[in-house]
């Protein structure tokens, strides 16, 4: 089982090392920033200036050095546009993201395994069929139409909800039903081929033989099998709603993560690029690395295969 | 509230009293800064006004010392701090924390005299050594030009800062009241003690407004201070929300969650104006627009002939281009000098006449037309570059749209890398010697050729330092520039806003080129 651990956490440690790489290159393909942070037609001194102040005058592989030397020491480097720690930006913002994420989370499950549930009950009926239109269009609208079309229903037509920002509990419903209905749509797919394959397996049919209620069948045997990939599933999705809600962000004003990675990609502001996508990365290594090291302490057979 | 009021008499009083005289209080008067009795001042402030800002604000800008070169940092500086001399209503140079200046006749030595009761946020009064402090402080924009023509800053006497030149600089105003932030001053005491981190997290300024709080990506609240030297705000609490989706903003405009809105433009503009209650406010800013010709100085190209580049301006159909971009609100200035900066030369009025074009085009050998390569832009303004190909098209000069994203655009531009035609742009602060240096003059950043006469001329004024001859010489550039068509100019941006019915004055426009609202002591909210 050691062995096994102090596998994966080196693993863990290459796709880390392998991340930063990638994305510190990534982002300095897109070009220089310095003509960004300047009214054009700027002096070419102002902005050699602020490449110097960057650091971005220097060779790339001593860029690298540095960006990686500090981010051993818990330094991601200080922001372009804002001038202040990255660090002291992401978490100042993860509060937010983790709040829309959470509600979005709830409602996305809320939304997605009830009716996962009822579209693999109903399997050709009726609620089948509205479950697979309801998550098709979760998957295939983009997420800024629905914000901007909640917006003007909601706020400007009924009046009824803030149109942006943040400070209560009308301030998040329109952008965490954005953000879950996506999930939802998602949550709701796995649901129902999931409980259609446990719902086929021989031990299901067996309760059934018995007599059992049918409610009893699927509320307690055949769910909590159906659940275990949906739970994997959400809790990937967790972490990407807390990092990458860009557009749901954006359209509501709402201050998270996503909206600084998205103000970080706008004005090629590679700390916040970097520090966003290395701690996103992170926490999904993490999340995986547990996961793995739980599968194994479950099942010995996946330690000794490894 | 009274003493406001009796700071305000005192700096009336000391006015008179420094020798400044009857006929500079009517200039000052003139200029709005101050105010009859019984004006505003005279009401304790209140209310809260609350903007729709499309950028996130950045703690950066609370501090004047790091001012980059944008236009951006000065909607919070208007609001948190105040310069010795800066844009103001009616005047690019206004007298401010600096109640008068002079210049020594080598131009050598500029002499400000400071304004008695101007006071930070904190009570300290703005002594000389601030200012001195500030200067030596700043480190933004052009910082190190200004730090190489300034010799020494002395400070004589509590009142007086004299900055003394190695050399005659005519620009030095320019670039000490508008073109950077070392003007704008900071308490020294204060930073010192709480250092560069402590001021951006609560900086302390002399400006209209102390500030409150900040919120990272939602908001910044800022609050009257009641002893600003000009007048006490009528406004108690100003309020700028990050909103960055447009359509966000109208609807948030729309809603009255929000009292102005920044940047609406194209069809949501266009529904603004038609909302009721919401009064759609343009304003013009310093980026001017225009198409360059850089093979001009090679005698093989098409565009070497003159009249090639005067078709070209002939078949620019402007107004329709302004008005199918940004409602007809971006005015045809006809220069590549904004209009409100110094020297700025008014040209003649610009004239779309493509049966003219089309024969200059057959006189210069091209009766079918002619392939003329590429037309190089901004990825971010292809849709103007769409609209003036189409007009050139017309004429019978094909080119061929090369959209550059923003950065990789101006580095090939500055690098000179570019051909055929160039739809370049500037938003850069200074004056129209600043302007000229820049893109008309031999070496200088944007300028694929030049002109010797322009350069001549342009050698003469940077030495100049008699106003009305440094004027001729600099309208007689831009008269060159004009009548060679060195440059097609296209337009002047309009920078589009938005505000609901509790706005008394928006502050829009106030300030010749300035984006934003300003300055935020004149803001009102409407009585009802």
């Amino acid at each position: 089982m050691k062995q096994f651990i102090v596998r994966r956490v080196g693993y863990s440690l290459l796709s880390l090392f392998l991340l930063s790489v990638t994305i510190f290159l990534f982002v300095r393909v897109t070009g220089d920033p310095t003509t960004l942070l300047v009214e054009p037609g700027a002096s070419p001194e102002d902005i050699e200036n602020m490449r110097h102040q960057f650091g971005l005058d220097q060779p790339l592989w001593v860029q690298y050095w540095l960006f990686a030397t500090s981010f051993v020491t818990g330094d991601l480097g200080q922001s372009f546009y804002y001038r202040t720690p990255v660090l002291e930006l992401y978490f100042q913002r993860l509060p937010n993201s983790l709040q829309l994420a959470a509600v979005a989370m709830v409602l996305s499950l809320l939304i997605g395994i009830p009716s996962g549930i009822l579209a693999a009950v109903r399997v050709g009926g009726f609620w089948d069929s509205a479950g697979k239109t309801f998550s098709l269009l979760g998957l295939s609208l983009p997420q800024f139409w629905v914000g901007l079309v909640l917006i003007l229903f909601f706020s400007v037509y009924l009046g009824w909800l803030p149109s942006s920002g943040s400070g209560g509990i009308l301030h998040l419903l329109m952008p965490a039903f954005t953000l879950g209905w996506y999930f939802a749509a998602a949550h709701m797919r796995l649901t129902r081929s999931s409980m259609l394959e446990v719902l086929d397996s021989e031990y299901v049919k067996l309760a059934r033989l018995k007599g059992l209620p049918e409610a009893l069948v699927i509320g307690k045997h055949a769910l909590k099998n159906a659940l275990i990939p949906v739970i994997t599933l959400a809790g990937i999705n967790l972490v990407v709603m807390i990092n990458v809600a860009v557009v749901v962000e954006t359209v509501f004003a709402w201050p998270g993560i996503g909206r600084l990675l998205y103000e970080g990609i706008t004005f090629r502001d590679f700390p916040v690029v970097q520090c966003v996508v290395v701690l996103g990365g992170s926490m999904i290594i993490v999340v995986n690395l547990l996961v793995d090291i739980l599968y194994a302490y479950i099942d010995p057979r996946i330690r000794l295969e490894s | 509230m009274t003493a406001a009021k009796d700071d305000f008499a005192g700096s009336l009083e000391s006015a008179a009293d420094g020798g400044i005289g009857r006929r500079r209080l009517l200039a000052l008067t003139a200029l709005g800064l101050v105010a009859a009795p019984g004006a505003a001042w005279s009401a304790a402030p209140e209310g809260q006004l609350t903007w729709a800002v499309h950028f996130s604000l950045a703690p950066t800008w609370f501090d004047p010392a790091e001012t980059p070169a944008m236009i951006t940092p000065f909607l919070l500086l208007y609001a948190l701090h105040d310069a010795m001399v800066k844009p103001m209503p009616g005047s690019a140079v206004a007298p401010c924390l600096a109640e008068a200046w002079k210049a020594s006749p080598d131009g050598l030595a500029y002499e400000f005299t400071l304004r008695t009761g101007a006071k930070f946020h904190n009570g300290e009064p703005v002594t000389p050594e601030d200012v001195k402090f500030s200067f030596e402080r700043y480190r933004g924009t052009s910082a190190s030009l200004m730090k190489e023509r300034v010799a020494a800053i002395e400070t004589p006497d509590a009142r007086t800062v004299r900055f003394v030149l190695k050399k005659p600089w005519p620009d030095f105003l320019t670039f000490y009241s508008s073109a950077t932030g070392a003007g704008w001053i900071v308490p020294k005491k204060y930073v010192e003690q709480v250092g560069d981190d402590g001021f951006k997290k609560a900086p302390v300024g002399a400006g209209p407004f102390r500030f409150v709080s900040f919120t990272p990506g939602v908001e910044l609240v800022v609050e009257a201070f009641d002893g600003y030297w000009r007048k006490p705000p009528p406004v108690k609490r100003l309020v700028f929300r990050v909103i960055p989706e447009e359509a966000t903003r109208l609807a948030a405009l729309k809603r009255g969650e929000v009292d102005l809105a920044y940047s609406i433009r194209g069809e949501l503009a266009d529904e603004l104006k038609r909302t009721p209650g919401l009064t759609l406010k343009p304003v013009v800013i310093q980026g001017t627009f225009w198409l360059y010709f850089p093979d001009q100085w090679d005698a093989k190209s098409p565009w070497h002939d003159q009249r090639v580049r005067e078709a070209a301006r002939l078949a620019i159909d402007y107004k329709s281009i302004s008005e199918a971009l940004t409602l007809g609100y971006s005015p045809i200035t006809n220069g590549i000098v904004p209009d409100s900066f110094d020297f700025y030369w008014k040209a003649p009025a610009a004239v779309h006449d493509m049966a003219k074009a089309k024969k200059l085009l057959a006189e210069a050998g091209h009766r079918n037309g002619f392939d003329a390569g590429d037309y190089y832009c901004d990825a971010s303004y292809a849709n103007l570059g769409e609209a003036v190909i189409n007009n050139l098209q017309e004429a019978g000069i094909r080119v061929n749209l090369r959209p550059l994203e923003r950065a990789a655009f101006f580095k090939s531009y500055a690098e000179k890398k570019l051909k055929n035609i160039i739809q370049g742009a500037s938003g850069a602060f200074g004056n129209a010697a600043t302007r000229l240096e820049t893109f008309a003059v031999k070496g200088g950043a944007y300028a694929y050729g030049n002109y010797p006469e322009i350069d001549a001329l342009f050698a003469e004024q940077a030495t100049e330092l008699d106003v009305a001859k440094r004027t001729a010489k600099l309208h007689r550039i831009q008269q060159i520039i004009h009548e060679r068509s060195v440059y097609a100019p296209i337009w002047q941006l309009a920078f589009i806003n938005g505000y609901g019915n509790r706005v008394g004055e928006s502050g829009l426009g106030l300030i010749r080129g300035h984006a934003y609202s300003a300055p935020y002591e004149d803001v009102t909210i409407k009585k009802t």
